[in-house]
């Protein structure tokens, strides 16, 4: 019988104690009554008394006399409370788990862990990275007014480091923790709290091999870290330690990554005297920022430039540093050739070779040009194909004309037909080149519609007053709204405008299109 | 839009630089706003009072039929040289943490948020402007390359709503907070609050929320329950095919559809896709003002280029009639179809 009881007659005088309830309430005794023993919390139902959790409740009984049953639920409750301890344990580590499961930047990273320590650690939590070159960086997080914790930083120099961060930086986690409250406080890391009314514990933070760092958790010592504290703080540790190293790990690569990425982008072409560039550059989806095609621009030593588009065979990294190959080809070539068509074959030689040594077919189509100023404020353009698509030139009457270039593949055959035309601009009218993830892009009522030429002409009427850079961005944006789903071939654009002698395009044009060539247009809400 | 009040020479500077728009004088344009800077005028100013509403305006000739889109685009690209140059002239040095600028994946309104980012840069942020539609997995791994205090999203079309909040959600995921802004999350910012994301009406307010990163980070939870009735991410599904059955039914009911150009054909078609997207972004907000403004302002552009109010009735029955199955849609779609019954 785990229950004890008293019985009190109609007066409230107790008329029978049960061994069981004259353990639990020993101050109750039988003959007197029940309010003489003055049981604090009995009437609440749930109390505690001499350090065990009860529960009673009162049963009426026939003539006016009443029984309470009183229950010693200490265990039980223990084990709920310790439930409810770990749920919250596990609910905290889940937290910090998800906010810390992605690969941050290395010091959003280490905010990060000092902020979720906060206030479930401690009133303080502070970060030490491992040290580099004698010098190791801090965050701290303290709890504020409210519940978000402030985040600050430093810099603090080895030789200044409290011992039992070193030691902690070592791999240690130190045990005797008393002076570790001390070491804090000179170090300045726990503002408002004093040796004597605070407690602290160290953690290390695994890393690779040696800890990614030191976690020191503090708060008043009202509640001292027990072992249970202490395996959640060695928990959180674990998971900041990984999120840490992950962080430097992703650093390191990405770092590899961008240089490797920086030299892989599309050059902007060079100023050249009489011509306005326009350039759009957007590669398949994904994080990458390169891809397969390519565009740039060379200065000639007789005043004129050399510049190209074009799209080379396969996708991704692989296609990316085929096109640097070819931009390194063509910036060396163009110093011993600089027709455009004679250009194109030493390219395709040049490529012819490179296959042969890697034994894998590569080519490309593109498209390579040379501008020249003329007197009358316009430019001239001799153009040659290597089975690119046809550029298109933007006439001041208003007119989009296709240049009939042709060619072959660039990098199949020995000595392939090249196409060779030659252009004129007048002062203000524009050429532009363009990849096949314009004209091929998918989209439309179904999404499996191709963009098409005949689109792509329609979208650049009316547009021949447009500066080069704004009408190579609604090419860019015309085909983007066309996906459907979004995914699509690497697009690139290179629009070349002739600006007049003055380098500025012609005022007295009237800006104002034709009404008649804008009526049908109706485009995405601006 | 009305003229900016604020001093004699900003008046005057005002039809002048929309002159400029005009004829797409670039050069002309940048000197009208160095000569202001020249005058005194602080650069923040020149920025809000001058380029910014110029812009509006520019959009506002766009919507009423008065200027083509090729000169809006040239208009836009000579306001983002301006901006650059106003930029060069003030020649802030950055003493503050890193803020990223971006528009949303799809979106190409890049000017406003270039605004704020200027903004941002002349009080002292060192502010990254990474341009117009950025895939959220190119911002991502931007952010985990660079330690950055805040990110400022701009999205100006509302339809975009579910897109922007995947980027949001990302961008918390690397633990940067989310400042937004835009038309997109509605004139007041009542759809940035269904979201749960913090909300700027304007440059300068961005730039107080961006710099009081306690209330950045304080922000209310996503009111998105309604989601769970799955109608939004059935109607993204189904939008094909409502857009192709819509088309056929036009064709039937306004026979002159029948004799459209394929521009024209282009163009019906990706009105009625708008409409379906707008109806998912109502669904996804759970918001009927967010459908009712949308078919208003669609009616507007729609009259101002020759297509009358009834014809956007008809799609609009036409996909109640398909979608009488969701509620939440046929109650939004209902309530459009108010919108242009009253007009």
């Amino acid at each position: 019988m785990r229950e004890g009881l008293v019985v009190c007659d109609a007066d409230d005088v107790v008329r029978h104690v049960s061994p069981v309830a004259e353990r639990l309430l020993p101050e109750v005794t039988a003959g007197q009554p029940l309010a003489v023993a003055a049981v604090p919390g009995l009437l609440s139902g749930d109390f505690t008394h001499h350090g065990r959790r009860l529960r009673s409740r009162r049963v009426a009984l026939s003539s006016g006399r009443s029984c309470w049953y009183v229950e010693d639920v200490t265990e039980t409750a223990s084990r709920a409370d310790a439930l409810l301890a770990e749920r919250a344990r596990s609910a905290f580590l889940a937290v910090v788990g998800e906010k810390l499961g992605n690969p941050l930047h290395p010091d959003r990273a280490a905010s990060a862990v000092v902020r979720l320590a906060v206030p479930t650690l401690g009133e303080v939590a502070v970060l030490v990275l491992a040290p580099r070159a004698g010098r190791a960086r801090w965050w701290r997080a303290s709890l504020a007014d409210d519940e978000t914790p402030v985040v600050d930083n430093g810099v603090v120099s080895v030789a200044d480091l409290p011992p039992a961060v070193v030691h902690g930086l070592d791999g240690a986690e130190p045990h005797a923790v008393d002076w570790l409250v001390e070491q804090a406080v000179e170090a300045g890391w726990l503002p408002g709290l004093t040796s004597a009314d605070a407690c602290a514990r160290v953690v290390p933070l695994p890393g690779r091999d040696v800890p990614a760092g030191v976690l020191l958790v503090a708060r008043r010592a009202a509640r001292w870290y027990e072992d249970a504290d202490v395996d959640l703080v060695r928990a959180f540790a674990a998971r900041a330690g990984a999120a840490l190293t992950t962080a430097l790990l992703y650093r390191d690569q990405a770092e590899v990554a961008d240089t490797l990425q920086a030299s892989l982008l599309p050059v902007e072409p060079a100023e050249a005297t009489g011509v306005q560039w326009g350039t759009a550059y957007r590669p398949a989806r994904g994080g990458l920022r390169i891809g397969g095609d390519f565009y740039g621009s060379h200065r000639l030593t007789d005043g004129g430039s050399l510049f190209f588009l074009g799209d080379v065979s396969g996708k991704g990294v692989e296609a990316a540093v085929f096109t640097g190959q070819l931009r390194q080809c063509l910036h060396a070539l163009h110093r011993v050739e600089t027709n455009p068509g004679r250009l194109l074959k030493l390219l395709n030689d040049a490529l012819l070779e490179t296959t042969q040594v890697y034994d894998r077919g590569r080519f490309a189509t593109m498209v390579v040009g040379v501008v020249r100023p003329c007197r009358d404020g316009g430019v001239t353009l001799t153009l040659a194909g290597g089975g690119h698509l046809p550029p298109l030139v933007l006439r001041n009457s208003g007119e989009v004309e296709q240049v009939p270039l042709r060619g072959m593949l660039v990098g199949v055959v020995p000595d392939p037909r090249v196409g060779e035309q030659t252009v004129h601009l007048d002062a203000g009218e524009t050429c532009l080149l363009y990849s096949d993830g314009v004209t091929e892009a998918r989209g439309g009522r179904r999404g499996h519609e191709q963009f098409g030429t005949d689109r792509l002409v329609t979208a650049v009427t009316g547009c021949q007053r447009m500066p080069a850079p704004a009408l190579a961005e609604r090419i860019e944006q015309v085909t983007c709204d066309w996906l459907a789903d979004g995914d699509h071939d690497d697009i690139a654009v290179l629009a070349l405008r002739a600006t007049g002698p003055a380098g500025r395009t012609p005022r007295h044009l009237h800006a104002v299109p034709d009404r008649a060539t804008t009526d049908e247009e109706r485009e995405a809400p601006a | 839009m009305t003229a900016p009040t604020t001093g004699v020479g900003l008046a005057a500077a005002w039809s002048r630089y929309l002159h400029c728009l005009a004829e797409a004088d670039e050069y002309a344009a940048v000197e009208v706003a160095t000569r202001l800077l020249d005058d005194g005028l602080p650069a923040e100013r020149v920025l809000l009072d001058l380029v910014a509403p110029a812009q509006a305006e520019v959009g506002d000739r766009w919507a009423r039929n008065e200027w083509s889109v090729a000169q809006e685009h040239a208009a836009t690209h000579i306001s983002e040289r301006v901006v650059a140059a106003v930029a060069a002239y003030a020649g802030p040095r950055p003493t503050r943490g890193r803020v990223v600028v971006a528009c949303m994946d799809g979106e190409w309104h890049a000017l406003p948020p270039r605004l704020v980012a200027e903004v941002l840069r002349l009080r002292g942020w060192q502010v990254t402007f990474l341009g117009a539609s950025v895939p959220a997995a190119h911002l991502v791994s931007y952010l985990h390359r660079h330690d950055a205090h805040a990110v400022a999203l701009a999205c100006a079309l509302p339809m975009r709503l579910p897109h922007a909040h995947r980027m949001i959600e990302a961008c918390r995921r690397s633990d940067v907070p989310v400042v937004v802004g835009g038309r997109g999350f509605g004139a007041d910012g009542r759809w940035a609050r269904r979201l749960g994301v913090a909300w700027a009406p304007d440059a300068p307010s961005a730039a107080d929320l961006v710099a009081d990163e306690r209330t950045l980070r304080r922000t209310p939870p996503a009111e998105l329950s309604h989601l769970a009735d799955d109608e939004y991410a059935s109607l993204v599904k189904r939008r094909g095919e409502l857009v192709d059955s819509a088309l056929a039914d036009l064709r039937e009911r306004a026979p002159a559809t029948r004799d459209y150009t394929p521009a024209q054909l282009d163009s019906t078609v990706s009105d009625l896709g708008y409409i379906v997207d707008f109806l998912a972004a109502a669904l996804y907000v759970d918001d009927d003002t967010l459908f009712t403004e949308f078919v208003d302002w669609l009616v507007d552009i729609l009259a101002n280029r020759g297509v009358p109010a009834p014809a956007v009735g008809l799609t609009l029955t036409h996909y109640a009639e398909a979608l009488r199955d969701s509620p939440r849609a046929a109650r939004l779609l209902d309530a459009g179809r108010k919108v242009v019954a009253a007009r």
